[in-house]
This record gives structure tokens, C-alpha cells and sequence, in this order.
């Protein structure tokens, strides 16, 4: 995948954090959160690449590694679930407070080698977060790619996350379809109701001068991508995200490994092809 | 050059003018690297220490900065530049440090509190005479006899210790020492180990195939998930940070983690990629016999039996080896 960035802004030394001051916080879901984070005399932390992490830690608490979504000139922004200890710090934080923030780390999505290509990103639950900085480095590059669309899903409609730019944002750039599908629909729900990997194949996209990215729980993104060689797509062509536990961030803890490739450094992001080469341990 | 074993203290205490020495020694009926305390007799010979070196570069406890919360935060990093000598480390441990260079200072990050470490130690190898049962570091590629990484290598020479400087460093210890040096010196180099394991040089690329083979059934059944192999391991280096607050400050520290442990890959939600045994071992086993190889070059296991020795269900690498090289 792409190129190793590895400019940490970290002073020297790639394992203590800068702190970041909490400018906003919009609550997505029920249990999903997005952090806006600047530095405290109003700069932004680091310019990660589209998919790209940070180690962002509620100090004190504990530090967790988080795809950066999105960002602007001077700030950049995590969306987080609450799953554990450490997420539920972060959903009690305030705006105002100090957190604190290293990295950025790993990889990044190929934004060269996407060039000229028509994207399909498909995204499940909390899964289009790290896939939203990528459709966003699009929409601000629109003229270097093709047609774009955008497949999410999520439990119920309560659950999708970003909801303005899934309903007013993106459906006005050009040459954008968004659709949306949901597990279970609600009295209100008009949308498609169905999971992510049958509503990819009947939205029956032809696989010519396409390429997929892909996020979302590991039972998502199997379903999905067997339903997307089914149809005829390369597995070079598919380019997904892992997840492991990660302590460093740097590839020296040892824990995120899969054979011998650290997720936190050479991954997260890996096509098909790539991931066949690996273990089975996912 | 070569140093009468009887100007060994005097030796040692020229060396610790300007540097913590560190020294084959004894704490608590276990034998390991202690701080050399200015007088005391130093045995170089015999087996090699139990534990291995490994805390002195990679401390099992590591604070790396220091934290206020409040209205603001305030970080403070910890910068430590110990200047330190491990006198009478052994070829196997050497290559360990070997090991951790490629970890802690390659691949794009350079890990601050190791390389800080690293850059003012002074290695003063010692080759081995008299081999463990279970030593089998020939077999793993290394020579018993000869550190190459070292700053200066000792070997035995009957009455007297024959040195070589192989660095830059090790030429300014020899300096140091000159007045107890002589010319000369005839340094015994034929220690072999009794333990022979059949390490092919095919082996790292075979088990990358092995991934589902049936033998990981077989070889992790005995393990109780204990981390004594990791913990006695020179090479292991996995690492879990966390913090130790009082009130609203702390400190962030590191230390020694295990691949043996259940939580160390449970990911928050409940996921976990290794929940058993058998994942856990077979990662293990790969990591020393394959992954590694794969990513830096060398073998993550340089044959030093301390697993061997002290797992308390008799899980055997070298075993493994060779039921590996066979089918």
C-alpha cells in the first residue's frame, strides 16, 4: 500500500504525546462521539494522510489508537465508540479539556494509485470513520477521480454515523451517490433495510476501472468482500483496514502483529491480495 | 592483550570510575547481571547467568514521562543517559542485543529510551566454557566462543583473561586498562554446545506455511500460559504502557509484557485474534522461528535453553524444531 509516512511531530521522541485542547464534540450516535482537537495555541496537532492514526490519550486514564476522520486547517478530528473503559473517558469529556495526542502513525490509502479511478467506499458501523478521510481528501481533490459512490450501513438508523454529510454533504458533490442501508429500520425509515454485503450486490456495480475501500466490523468486511469477488473485482482492487491491540503505535510492542507485518506501522491499510499473503489470524 | 585473572577486581574498579558495571553475580540464590558493589570476587565462568541481561538496556519498569492535569496538562519526558558497562555478557546474550537494535532503532521509528541506553553501554563479552545442557546457540548460527557485536572480547585463557577490542569503545577500555595488560595470551575458543537442534536454513520459510498445520495442537497442549519462557527470554521485548497516578498527577511508564498473557491482544468490545493457547504459542514459536527472520533478517532465537530450562511444563523449543524440520 502506500508509502510509510513516518513524520512523527513528537519532539525527538515518538512515544510522548503533545496535548491537544477538545474544540468541539458532536455526538453521532448514541455511543459515538467526534473529538475536534487543536493544539492550545490553536494550531493542528499533525497533517496525517487519509487513513492514517493517532494514540490519543485522555491522561490518566489510558491511550488508545484512533483513525484520524477528517481535518481542517487547524485542527483534526477522531470519531470514537464507547466500547470500554477507556472510550467511556472520552465520552465524558468535555469541550475545553486537554487530551493528549502522538502520532501520525501507519500507512495511508493509496491516494495516488486512486487517481482517475471511479471509488466505491463502503463503510459499516463506526467503519466509515476512517474511510470518511479519504472521501473527504476526494471531495477536496474531486477533479482527480472518477465517479464516486458511497455504500453505509449501520445497526438501525439511530446508528449511523455522520449524518450530515451522508444526507447533505455528500449526496450534493458531483458525481456522488450515497446509499444507505440499515439492519433494522424504525417507523420512520424510508431507506433500504438489508445488511451491507447483499445491498452491495444488488447495487451490482460493474468492477471497470473501479476500486473499493472498505471498513467495518471483521463480519462486514468477509461477507463483503467475498460478495465483491463474486462480482468480479480484483482483490488488488479491494482495500480494506485491520484492527489489532496496539500499545506504541511504532511497531515495537510487539502486540499488533499479524505474521510478520506490525498493523500500527506497515498496516492499517492492506488490499485483498495483501491480506491473503498474511496468516489467518484476523 | 590478556589481563591476569587475579587483576580482574582491578580491572572492575577502573571501569566503574565513570560507569555502573554491571557483573555475573547472585541475588536471592538466582544468578544473574548484578551491580558490580566495588570489591566483591567475579566468577565469569561456568553456566551462564539464569536471567539475561536484558534488564539493563530494556529495564522491565520504565518510566517515560511524567504528567499534571488540571485546567492544563504539562508533560514532561524522562531522558536518562546511564553510562554503563555489562562486564562477562555472553555470545547468546549478545546477539540478543542484536535483536533488540533492529526492534528499538530500525523501521522508521527510532525508540528513544532504549537507543539513549544503548549509546553509553560498553559490552565486554565473555565466551562461553562451559555449556548448559540445554544451551543449543551453534545451532541457532552463533558461535559460543565469539560475540561480534561486542566492544571487547574475552575468552579464557587459563590464568589470565585474553582481550580483543572490536570498537571504537572497546579500544578506549583497552586503553583504560593498559597498565594491567600484557601482550600475548593464549585464548581457548573451542567450546561447542552438547545440545544439537536441526535449525535448517529453510525452517523460518517452511513454517510461514505451517500456519494451519496440525502439529500446533500437538506442541502447545502442555502450556499453562505462565510467561516464564518470555520473562527468562533475552530476546522478548513486547511491551504494555500504562500510567501510575496520585491525585492529579502521574507518571507514564512502560514495562515487559507477554504474548503468553490472555489479555495482551483482547481488544476493547471483547475481540480477541489469539484466544487460546494455541494461538498464543504458535505466535510465539513463529515470531522466534520465522516472523522475524522475515522482517529483519535473523532468527529471534539464539539458543540460549533458558526456556527450556525453566518452563515449568517442559515445553521445548528445540523440540519443536526439529518435529518442525521433519515433517
Amino acid at each position: 500500500m502506500g508509502e510509510i509516512n513516518h513524520e512523527c511531530t513528537c519532539h525527538g521522541n515518538p512515544l510522548v504525546p503533545q496535548v491537544v485542547k477538545v474544540i468541539k464534540i458532536t455526538q453521532e450516535t448514541p455511543d459515538v462521539k467526534t473529538f475536534r482537537m487543536q493544539t492550545p495555541d490553536g494550531k493542528k496537532p499533525f497533517a496525517p494522510l487519509p487513513g492514517q492514526l493517532g494514540m490519543i490519550s485522555v491522561v490518566g486514564v489510558g491511550e488508545g489508537m484512533f483513525s484520524i476522520t477528517a481535518q481542517g486547517e487547524d485542527w483534526i478530528e477522531s470519531s470514537i465508540k464507547k466500547v470500554g473503559m477507556l472510550t467511556e473517558a472520552f465520552h465524558e469529556l468535555a469541550e475545553g479539556q486537554e487530551i493528549a495526542i502522538r502520532g501520525p502513525y501507519g500507512n495511508h490509502f493509496p491516494v495516488e494509485a486512486l487517481k482517475g479511478k471511479d471509488l466505491i467506499f463502503i463503510g459499516g458501523g463506526i467503519g466509515l470513520a476512517p474511510v470518511r478521510s479519504l472521501i473527504r481528501y476526494c471531495m477536496e481533490h474531486r477533479e482527480d477521480y472518477g465517479h464516486i459512490d458511497i455504500v453505509y450501513g449501520s445497526r438501525s438508523p439511530e446508528d449511523l454515523c455522520f449524518k450530515e454529510d451522508l444526507f447533505q454533504n455528500w449526496p450534493k458533490e458531483k458525481d456522488t451517490r450515497v446509499e444507505i442501508t440499515v439492519d433494522r429500520g424504525n417507523e420512520t425509515w424510508e431507506g433500504n433495510v438489508g445488511f451491507v454485503p447483499a445491498y452491495v450486490e444488488e447495487l451490482a456495480f460493474s468492477p471497470e476501472n473501479k476500486k473499493v475501500i472498505l471498513c467495518g466490523p471483521p463480519i462486514m468486511i468477509k461477507f463483503t468482500s467475498e460478495a465483491l469477488v463474486r462480482m468480479g473485482f480484483a482483490k488488488e482492487d479491494v482495500i480494506t483496514t485491520l484492527e489489532m491491540r496496539m500499545k506504541c503505535g511504532i511497531g515495537k510492542c510487539g502486540r499488533c502483529n499479524i505474521g510478520s507485518k506490525y498493523v500500527c506501522l506497515d498496516g492499517p491499510v492492506f488490499n485483498l491480495a495483501e491480506l491473503d499473503e498474511l496468516p489467518d489470524e484476523k | 592483550m590478556q589481563l591476569k585473572k587475579t587483576d580482574l577486581t582491578g580491572a572492575l574498579k577502573i571501569l566503574a570510575a565513570d560507569a555502573s558495571v554491571f557483573v555475573p553475580g547472585e541475588i536471592e540464590g538466582i544468578k544473574r547481571f548484578v551491580l558490580w558493589d566495588g570489591e566483591s570476587d567475579v566468577d565469569l565462568g561456568g553456566a551462564n547467568t539464569q536471567l539475561p541481561p536484558k534488564d539493563i538496556l530494556f529495564p522491565c519498569t520504565e518510566k517515560m514521562y511524567n504528567y499534571k492535569m488540571g485546567d492544563s496538562i504539562e508533560i514532561k519526558e524522562i531522558v536518562e543517559k546511564p553510562r554503563q558497562v555489562i562486564f562477562g555478557i555472553r555470545p547468546c546474550d549478545m546477539r540478543s542485543i542484536d535483536c533488540m537494535d533492529h526492534v528499538f532503532l530500525e523501521k522508521g521509528f527510532v525508540d528513544s529510551y532504549y537507543s539513549r541506553k544503548r549509546e553509553n553501554v560498553t559490552l565486554i563479552a565473555m565466551g562461553c566454557t562451559t555449556p548448559e545442557r540445554t544451551c543449543f546457540c551453534d545451532s541457532m548460527g552463533l558461535d559460543p566462543n565469539n560475540a561480534p557485536n561486542a566492544d571487547v572480547m574475552m575468552n579464557d585463557g587459563g590464568d589470565t583473561l585474553v582481550l580483543e577490542a572490536y570498537t571504537e569503545k572497546g579500544k578506549a577500555v583497552l586503553e583504560a586498562l593498559n597498565g594491567l595488560l600484557s601482550e600475548g595470551g593464549q585464548a581457548k575458543k573451542d567450546t561447542a554446545c552438547t545440545l544439537k537442534v536441526n535449525m535448517t536454513p529453510e525452517l523460518p520459510e517452511k513454517l510461514a506455511g505451517m500456519f494451519d498445520h496440525p502439529i500446533w495442537d500437538e506442541v502447545t497442549r502442555a502450556c499453562i500460559g505462565c510467561a516464564t519462557c518470555t520473562y527468562v527470554c533475552p530476546t522478548c521485548y513486547c511491551f504494555d504502557i500504562d500510567s501510575d497516578n496520585h491525585g492529579a498527577e502521574g507518571t507514564k511508564f512502560r514495562c515487559w509484557d507477554s504474548c503468553m498473557f490472555s489479555d495482551y491482544t483482547r481488544m476493547a468490545g471483547g475481540h480477541d485474534p489469539r484466544p487460546t493457547k494455541k494461538e498464543r504459542v504458535r505466535n510465539r514459536y513463529m515470531h522466534k522461528l520465522s516472523y522475524f527472520h522475515e522482517r529483519y533478517g535473523q532468527h529471534l532465537c539464539v539458543g540460549c535453553g533458558r526456556c527450556v530450562e525453566k518452563c515449568p511444563a517442559h515445553m521445548d523449543i528445540t523440540m519443536f524444531i526439529d518435529k518442525a524440520a521433519e515433517v
